[in-house]
């Protein structure tokens, strides 16, 4: 309440002082009142009715106030000529005189303006030297001269020196030609500002600052002001601005502003310099062809070496231009002004633009691949098991090259035709050989009959096929096949214009196991039995239109599928599923439909001479091996030139095969090796064939040229067998 | 045994009484061999017996259940065991190198022999059974199989002669009698069933069955009683009679178990009701022959040549064509059945046989030539290698504790001589 108060009594001083300058001193009360009056009505804006003067106590207190207010350092100067006020006005007149009291000059009222206050002299402010010759200085009111002060001569100005011990702090001024003594204060100010401080010795320029509104936070208010009512109350105005701003925003007319990047904004000043610019081809430039430096034929006065004997000469003459090894003779002079016009120098020059102009100026670009990145990601060997690895077996018995061997379907019992004329039953799992039969022949194939309810083994000697029951394996089957060949009854009327002839084995033959010959024209080549086991192919390359014919078992009957020859026929294979016969030649397989009769299928085999087939158990995969030591792999279903070529062997393959249940298959070579490799093929027809060559089996010895001449897979288990012209046939596990 | 280099802390103790040494504790070289540590056992005993008998002996060192062959340092890395602690080593007395006794040259190769007592029963490839002595003197040659011999085992022996059966590729097993004064073996039963050849027998323990394995891949169980008559009265008519009359009554399998993929190449009782079968189908399989059913089947990775059971160690040794031994513990509960593997045969196992009287010691044949007797706590190295086979090695027995027997390709029958020291040992004690 009290600092309240304090504000109405300012605004209230103020307008009292205003009223003294304005008015003449001797106001009426009327006046007075009116300006109480307003004072009131001013002051009510503030304090309400609270100033309004009530009784004669509350002057008293205001009184006390303002003497309080003294303390300041303020005097009340009550003997100031000027108006006096009257009781009524009160605290008010005594608050204004405290102000008055600080004006330098008290006598202010005597003019009539305030900017007139330094009125020392009456021309103003003039130089003064205009005066120097004057015993004057401007005039009175009364147009009388104002006279400047005696001026005393030497000897006075000397004993005034002398004299006077304020001398030394006399001045004269200039304006009034008075002397002037300083006071103690003005000395003082002028001591300062000699020094370079500041003029006022009390001033102290580096008072403590107080800091009212710092950064700490205060536990008391800067003012004690209680908050207004309206800061309790929800603005209307501010509550109408923001349902404004939320409307907007609502139908997107103000958007949130932008993130500001802070981020410093450079830009790349190379960067266009990828794209095309002219400078490019510069950068790119490929230098004109140089010339060749000239030497010392080239030489007005050459070595003599280089100078040209008489047949050079002449031979030089005799050539046609374009062979001659330079375009000039070298000649001797004696002094460089000797030598004549060269006259081929137009043509050369010519010459030399045509090849700048003419001239392929081309980069060649070289492709910088690894070999590596070339070869696909092939799985190691190691997580691709089983597969065979060491040599596990040797079967020896035989004298002379084994050119075939067929595994019995269970596994048990091998087959092996040489060259020694025998044919050797094996025991798989020990080696014994059981039975070995004088074929009196060469026995170029050799194949098991697939079927496990006979018991038959085709093999090839010459000209002839000798079906072969061997009585090995279940008692029972080997019997009933006996018992199946003998229930045969030649058909009354056999009309057959095939130059085949079957006969059934008697006496010591049919002792020794052997049932049927089947002779043939022509050297027969190959062997192979249709999965079911009746039916049986044999190849004659040398047959000509009768270089393939099937035979079937049961009715003793033979055919020929093909009416005219296709070429040399190396292999046929049937399809372990479908109707399907593979005819190997030279250079192509053609895949027939024995059901209807018409060529399905021709593979181009991409090698030159075809040596070997086999055909994967489900059918749509077929691997050749060719003499040029190629095995190429077809997807029969992707396409007619092969998927995959094989070349691990160095020199000409002999056989190929697949095992029946594990994604094998391998190659024999004439190098005596034999090669494993991982062929895994997916029942999903996107995901191609995946092949892995995963073992180098080594054992067979090289003798005449050759080396591993047949392989097979064990029907169970993960091993192979495989035959070689060192006389032995090795099982590998 | 002063050298520089790090020391280890030894214990030495044995359970072979007549050796036992204070429980001192030694400091040995960490790179000390069997050699060394003999020495020091040797120089122990001499000095506590102090009658001055100056007998070396060979011992062998058991650390951590594995016999010492590396140096004592590398040995405990392989085991894991740390340097710091004291080390127990047991030692024992080194197994004496089996002998060779005799070889016994035969007309044809030898698919299978077994010995019982002082005979030796041999099947050949030249379709006989043969009787020897363990002298080498042929007592018997049983003639009536068509094919090769495949398998035999005793049934039982007497003095005066006895019985055994043969098993054969012409599909037959035929139960023989003998008689030794005779000098003659007459067939007595013909046992008919299997489809192709048969490749193993197992007697049971209580001889009134065995159990047959073939290639057909079926395990058939046959009865070794007296038959009944009206089976016998039924089987012999038509045209086949005296061809059966020559082997005998026809025996018909008392149960069949069928379950293998592939053909069965060995069988071994486990106990009166358990049997177990190798297979190249990858697999072992036992069976519960009461209720014929398949029990347990365990897995490997190669074909299975051959499977032998041990009463003493209850575990399984099996030969595949992978050349390792495997030795399976049929009763742990764990997933891994493969107790160790034994490896160092170069190729197929053709043939394992267990001691009968040692726990730890069992014979393997191999095609590589070499008959392998093992410790099982030496799984790294055989004990010995019976080399010197010119041919592959086909089958082994062990059947009388002191002989190893063992026959293959190239037509003999080796005997070993074997001396058990956990048997011969007592005998010592009380000759002393």
């Amino acid at each position: 309440m009290a600092s309240k108060r304090k504000v109405g009594e300012a605004k209230l001083e103020k307008e009292e002082l205003d009223l003294f300058v304005d008015a003449p001193p001797d106001d009426d009360d009327d006046e007075d009142e009116e300006d109480g009056d307003t004072s009131d009505s001013e002051e009510s804006v503030y304090s309400g009715l609270e100033e309004e003067p009530s009784s004669s106590e509350e002057e008293q207190e205001e009184d006390d106030d303002s003497s309080d207010n003294g303390d300041d350092g303020t005097e009340e100067t009550p003997d100031i000529p000027g108006p006096t006020t009257d009781d009524t006005t009160g605290s008010a007149g005594t608050s204004s005189m405290e102000r008055l009291d600080n004006r330098p000059q008290p006598d202010e009222y005597e003019f009539d303006s305030s900017d007139e206050e330094d009125i020392r002299n009456t021309v103003g402010n003039i130089p003064m030297e205009w005066y120097n010759d004057y015993p004057h200085i401007g005039y009175n009111l009364d147009g009388k001269k104002i006279m400047k002060p005696a001026k005393g001569d030497e000897l006075d100005e000397f004993l005034n020196k002398m004299d006077n011990p304020d001398y030394w702090r006399t001045v004269k001024d200039k304006t009034t030609g008075e002397d002037v003594k300083l006071t103690d204060e003005e000395l003082d100010i002028i001591q300062q500002i000699q020094k370079g401080k500041y003029p006022e010795k009390a001033y102290n320029p580096y008072e403590p600052y107080i800091d009212f509104f710092t950064h700490e936070k205060m536990i008391h208010p800067v003012t004690n002001r209680p908050r207004d009512k309206r800061s309790f109350i929800p603005s209307l105005v501010e509550k109408e601005k923001v349902s404004k701003l939320v409307h907007a925003i609502k139908m997107g007319w103000i958007k949130p502003r932008k993130a500001r990047d802070d981020e410093p904004k450079y830009y790349d000043i190379w960067e266009n310099d990828n794209q095309y610019s002219p400078d490019k081809r510069y950068q790119t430039h490929i230098p004109a062809p140089k010339l060749k430096l000239p030497g010392h034929e080239e030489s007005y006065n050459p070595p003599p070496e280089y100078l040209p004997s008489e047949e050079e000469i002449l031979a030089w003459n005799q050539a046609d231009p374009e062979d001659r090894r330079q375009a000039f003779l070298s000649r001797k002079y004696d002094a460089l002004r000797k030598v004549p016009a060269y006259a081929g120098f137009v043509k050369e020059r010519f010459e030399r633009c045509l090849d700048l102009y003419l001239c392929p100026r081309q980069r060649k670009m070289r492709a910088n691949v690894t070999a590596e990145d070339l070869i696909p990601k092939l799985p190691k060997p190691r997580d691709l098991q089983p597969f065979p690895t060491t040599l596990s077996v040797v079967y020896e018995g035989h004298t002379d090259v084994v050119r075939c061997i067929s595994v019995e379907p269970t596994g048990q019992w091998l087959v092996s035709g040489s060259d020694d004329e025998m044919l050797r039953f094996w025991e798989v799992a020990t080696g014994r050989c059981r039975k070995v039969l004088q074929l009196g022949g060469r026995v170029r194939s050799v194949a098991w009959c697939p079927n496990t309810a006979v018991c038959l083994v085709a093999a090839v000697v010459d000209s002839t096929v000798i079906i072969i029951n061997p009585s090995l394996g279940d008692k029972l089957v080997y019997h009933s096949t006996d018992n199946l060949l003998n229930t045969y009854e030649a058909p009354e009327s056999l009309e057959t214009k095939l130059p085949v002839e079957w006969s059934a084995a008697e006496g010591r033959d049919y002792d020794m196991g052997i049932r049927l010959r089947i002779s043939h024209p022509k050297i027969i080549r190959q062997v192979t039995w249709h999965g079911k086991g009746d039916y049986f192919a044999v190849v004659m390359p040398d047959g000509g239109s009768m270089s393939v014919l099937i035979h079937q078992l049961t009715k003793r009957r033979s055919q020929n599928p093909f009416r005219k020859s296709k070429g040399l026929v190396q292999c046929v294979l049937f399809h372990p599923i479908r109707p399907f016969l593979f005819v190997a030649t030279q250079r192509y397989v053609r895949v027939y439909n024995l059901l209807k009769q018409e060529l399905t299928k021709k593979l181009m085999a991409n090698c030159k001479w075809v040596s070997s087939m086999a055909v994967h158990p489900g059918g749509d995969n077929l691997i050749i091996g060719s003499y040029d030591s190629r095995l190429s792999w077809f997807d029969m279903d992707l396409s007619t030139k092969p998927y995959q070529t094989l070349r691990h062997h160095k020199r000409a393959l002999r056989q190929v095969c697949y095992h029946k249940k594990y994604p094998l298959f391998a190659s024999a070579s004439d190098d005596g090796t034999v090669v494993i490799s991982h062929g895994m093929v997916y029942s999903d027809l996107l995901q191609n064939p995946l092949i892995v060559p995963v073992k180098i089996l080594r054992g067979h010895k090289v003798t005449q040229n050759l080396g591993a001449l047949d392989c097979q897979f064990h029907p169970t288990q993960p091993w192979i067998f495989s035959s070689g012209a060192d006389t032995t046939v090795r099982l590998y596990t | 045994m002063a050298s520089s280099g790090p020391h280890v802390q030894a214990k030495f103790f044995t359970k072979q009484p007549q050796f036992a040494v204070s429980e001192d504790v030694f400091s040995v070289p960490a790179t000390v061999t069997t050699l060394e540590l003999n020495d020091l056992i040797n120089g122990l005993l001499n000095s506590s017996d102090g009658d001055g008998e100056s007998s070396r002996r060979e011992f062998d060192f058991l650390v951590e259940g594995e016999f010492l062959r590396l140096p004592l340092n590398s040995h405990m890395q392989g085991k894991g065991l740390t340097a710091e602690r004291v080390v127990s080593i047991e030692f024992l007395l080194r197994q004496p190198a089996p002998e060779p006794r005799t070889a016994i040259q035969q007309e044809d190769w030898i698919s299978s022999v077994q010995g019982n007592r002082d005979c030796i029963l041999s099947g050949s490839y030249d379709s006989t059974v043969q009787v020897w002595t363990r002298a080498g003197q042929n007592l018997v040659s049983a003639t009536g199989h068509t094919e090769p011999v495949k398998a035999v085992a005793w049934v039982k022996q007497e003095a005066i002669g006895g019985q055994f059966l043969s098993a054969s590729q012409d599909q037959l097993i035929v139960l023989w009698d003998w008689d030794r004064d005779g000098g003659t073996a007459v067939p007595r039963l013909c046992c008919r069933g299997h489809a192709r050849s048969v490749d193993c027998l197992a007697i049971h323990p209580t001889a009134d069955r065995f159990a047959s394995g073939s290639w057909d891949k079926m395990v058939k169980l046959w009865s070794l009683g007296e038959a009944e008559e009206d089976e016998e009265e039924e089987r012999p008519r038509g045209k086949k009679k005296a061809k059966h009359d020559q082997l005998g009554p026809t025996r018909t399998p008392l149960m069949t178990l069928q379950g293998h993929g592939e053909a069965v190449t060995s069988v071994a009782w486990i106990n009166d009701v358990t049997l177990c079968s190798a297979s190249w189908d990858h697999t072992i399989r036992t069976w519960d022959v009461e209720a014929g059913v398949p029990k347990e089947t365990l897995t490997g990775s190669k074909a299975f040549h051959a499977v032998a059971y041990s009463n003493l160690s209850h575990l399984l040794a099996s030969g595949s064509s992978d050349r390792h031994v495997r030795l399976w513990d049929l009763r742990s509960q764990k997933g891994v059945l493969v107790e160790s593997t034994l490896t160092a045969h170069q190729g197929w196992v053709s043939a394992v046989a267990w001691s009968p009287t040692n726990q730890h010691h069992l014979v393997s044949a191999s095609y590589d030539k070499t008959l392998k007797l093992w410790d099982t706590r030496s799984p790294r190295a055989p004990l010995y290698n019976m080399s010197g086979h010119r041919e592959k090695l086909l089958c082994a027995d062990w059947s009388i504790p002191d002989l190893l027997i063992c026959g293959g390709a190239e037509k003999q029958l080796c005997t070993f001589s074997y001396s058990d020291l956990l048997t011969s040992m007592p005998d010592r004690q009380q000759g002393n």
